[in-house]
């Protein structure tokens, strides 16, 4: 007995520096951040001792401000059409990457590099593209499509839509990855009974192929809402929250209220709403991927 | 006549693939392009893809006015040590919550998993506060303690799957051999498992790579700023010159597509081993 003790007061010596790690960088500072919705800690007294503790106030104060509630709007809009059309586009580049022909597994792997590249890159290239004379409005207008040029970061009602294509553009390979080896594990055989029986290609898809891979998709999903919900660096780079609050979403508000206000105490409230959408939706995701999880 | 049918079946294919992905390349194209026009068809009008004149000056630019190999250098040292730190804490614990009968496993697992998955903006103000306490705000320390909490969790579920893969019968050859447990550790299933370290050590180092948030907020520092925040701010200050910002821009993506393309086989593997990004 004691022998068995001894070796895994042993083994956990492997874990342990890292979990430490962890609880320093990240779970003190979760903790802290709570502590900190409660106070008042702004520029003026952060570097003394105590703290005036305020109870709820800086919710109070929060969610008397109607920025809250546009800030959630505009958050909960780009997060589900970022999902909407990452998820259909990913989706259709996935079918058409699965069909068998040499070089379709590097394509696959070359456009991935979206979702590797340096988040202010993708904001700057976006924000030029979609610029007065970029080349988005040059093409749409050769076209016909358009008469005058969009002010697609510059106008209140067009900016969110200039950060969901970017943030599609980047969520797309990723959806794609994980929906086509969902659809690699579909057996052949499978679709040639039902060819066999007389599906055509979309019921073939529809009545087959989805209900196979709804792991995959319900995991795309699940994690792409995280993803996109928390988003921080594409906002803050291409529009700030600009203009006039219209694609000010939580993670960007929290930052204006730390960082620009000094009202740490108001940011860290602001974070924690962000986290608990977050918290409940990554336990659903956990729920699900346990689930599958085999080996344990 | 049915191996004709399927040639033609390929090249269609091919090109109907080449052509998706050069179209959703398209920004990459743009980023390269737009660097190598000269400042006057930046402005003059409306934007076309390809320049009409090569035109180098922006970088010469970047690399003689604004000193962007400093950037490249403290974006190079800040993604470098990330990435030991992150390794160095990470493999034996992979290995550990593997191969071992770790008391709370699923738990600790769950608080792993779950670290990926929280905003930035939670730990954002504290460790700024606790940064600041420890005197290590303007240095280097911040953005490296900071990126690594990002990459520890996901190297930890990637290296774990490769571990739990791992034939159970190498350890008990290395316990006949006489191995203690760390060197069964060290010597069998560290190089067995080169193609996890390989992928683990890419994506830390892209993740610190490409960080900007911790960056800004924990250095003021202009000297030791990264490729990002460098961008950032020259951004803020020559915004409308946007060959010179591509030039950046080109410089700053370049050493991510290059890991890219030399371990493509590694990331595609990892991405889904790990399906995140922090």
């Amino acid at each position: 007995m004691k022998m068995i003790k001894k070796i895994n007061s042993y083994e956990i010596l492997f874990v342990i520096p890292a979990l430490g790690y962890m609880l320093i960088f990240v779970g003190y500072p979760i903790i802290y951040n709570i502590v900190l919705s409660f106070q008042d800690t702004t520029l003026m007294n952060i570097g003394s001792a105590s703290k005036e503790f305020v109870g709820l106030e800086n919710y109070k104060n929060i969610f008397s401000s109607p920025l809250i509630f546009i800030t959630l709007k505009n958050t909960l809009f780009y997060t589900v059409m970022c999902l909407i059309i990452q998820f259909s586009l990913g989706f259709l580049m996935a079918l058409f990457f699965n069909l068998k022909f040499r070089i379709s597994g590097f394509l696959r792997g070359i456009i991935i590099i979206s979702w590797m590249m340096p988040t202010i890159a993708t904001a700057l290239v976006f924000k030029f593209m979609l610029s007065e004379t970029g080349i988005v409005n040059n093409y749409l207008m050769i076209l016909g499509l358009i008469k005058e040029p969009i002010l697609w970061i510059s106008n209140q009602d067009t900016a969110m839509w200039g950060l969901i294509i970017a943030n599609s553009w980047v969520g797309i390979p990723f959806n794609m990855l994980l929906l086509s080896t969902g659809l690699s594990n579909v057996p052949d055989s499978i679709i040639e009974s039902a060819k066999i029986d007389g599906a055509v290609a979309w019921q073939r898809l529809i009545f087959i192929v989805v209900p196979m891979i709804k792991p995959a998709i319900l995991s795309v999903l699940v994690l792409g809402f995280v993803y996109t919900f928390k988003v921080f660096d594409l906002v803050f780079t291409m529009t700030a929250g600009g203009p006039v609050n219209s694609t000010e979403v939580l993670s960007t508000y929290s930052y204006l209220l730390s960082f620009k206000y000094y009202y740490f105490s108001q940011g860290a409230s602001v974070a924690n709403i962000l986290a608990i959408f977050l918290i409940i939706v990554s336990f659903i995701y956990v729920r699900l991927t346990s689930k599958e999880e085999v080996g344990e | 006549m049915k191996l004709r049918k399927e040639l033609v079946r390929e090249i269609i294919l091919s090109i109907i693939g080449i052509l998706i992905t050069i179209i959703f390349l398209f920004p990459l194209l743009i980023i390269f392009f737009s660097s190598l026009k000269t400042e006057s068809e930046i402005f003059s009008s409306a934007m076309t893809l390809l320049p009409k004149k090569i035109d180098f000056s922006s970088y010469i630019d970047q690399f003689v006015n604004f000193n962007i190999m400093r950037s490249f250098l403290n974006s190079f040292i800040i993604a470098l040590f990330s990435t030991m730190l992150s390794l160095i804490l990470s493999i034996p614990a992979s290995y550990g919550l593997a191969r071992f009968n770790v008391p709370f496993k699923k738990s600790i697992l769950l608080v792993f998993l779950l670290t990926q998955l929280l905003p930035t903006s939670l730990i954002l103000t504290p460790l700024f506060i606790m940064f600041t306490k420890l005197k290590i705000i303007n240095s280097y320390l911040g953005p490296i303690l900071s990126t690594a909490t990002i990459s520890i969790p996901f190297t930890i579920l990637i290296m774990r799957t490769i571990f739990i893969k791992a034939p159970k019968e190498l350890e008990e050859a290395g316990k006949i051999d006489g191995c203690t447990m760390w060197q069964i550790f060290l010597k069998i299933f560290l190089p067995i498992s080169k193609p996890g370290l390989i992928t683990s050590a890419s994506f830390s180092f892209i993740m610190a790579w490409n960080d900007l948030i911790f960056s800004m907020t924990f250095n003021n520092n202009e000297n030791l700023r990264p490729m990002t925040a460098g961008i950032y701010n020259f951004m803020s200050v020559y915004g409308t010159q946007w060959n010179r910002i591509m030039a950046y821009a080109v410089l700053l993506v370049l050493p991510v597509v290059i890991i890219f393309i030399l371990l493509q086989k590694y990331i595609v593997g990892g991405l889904l081993e790990g399906s995140v990004k922090g």
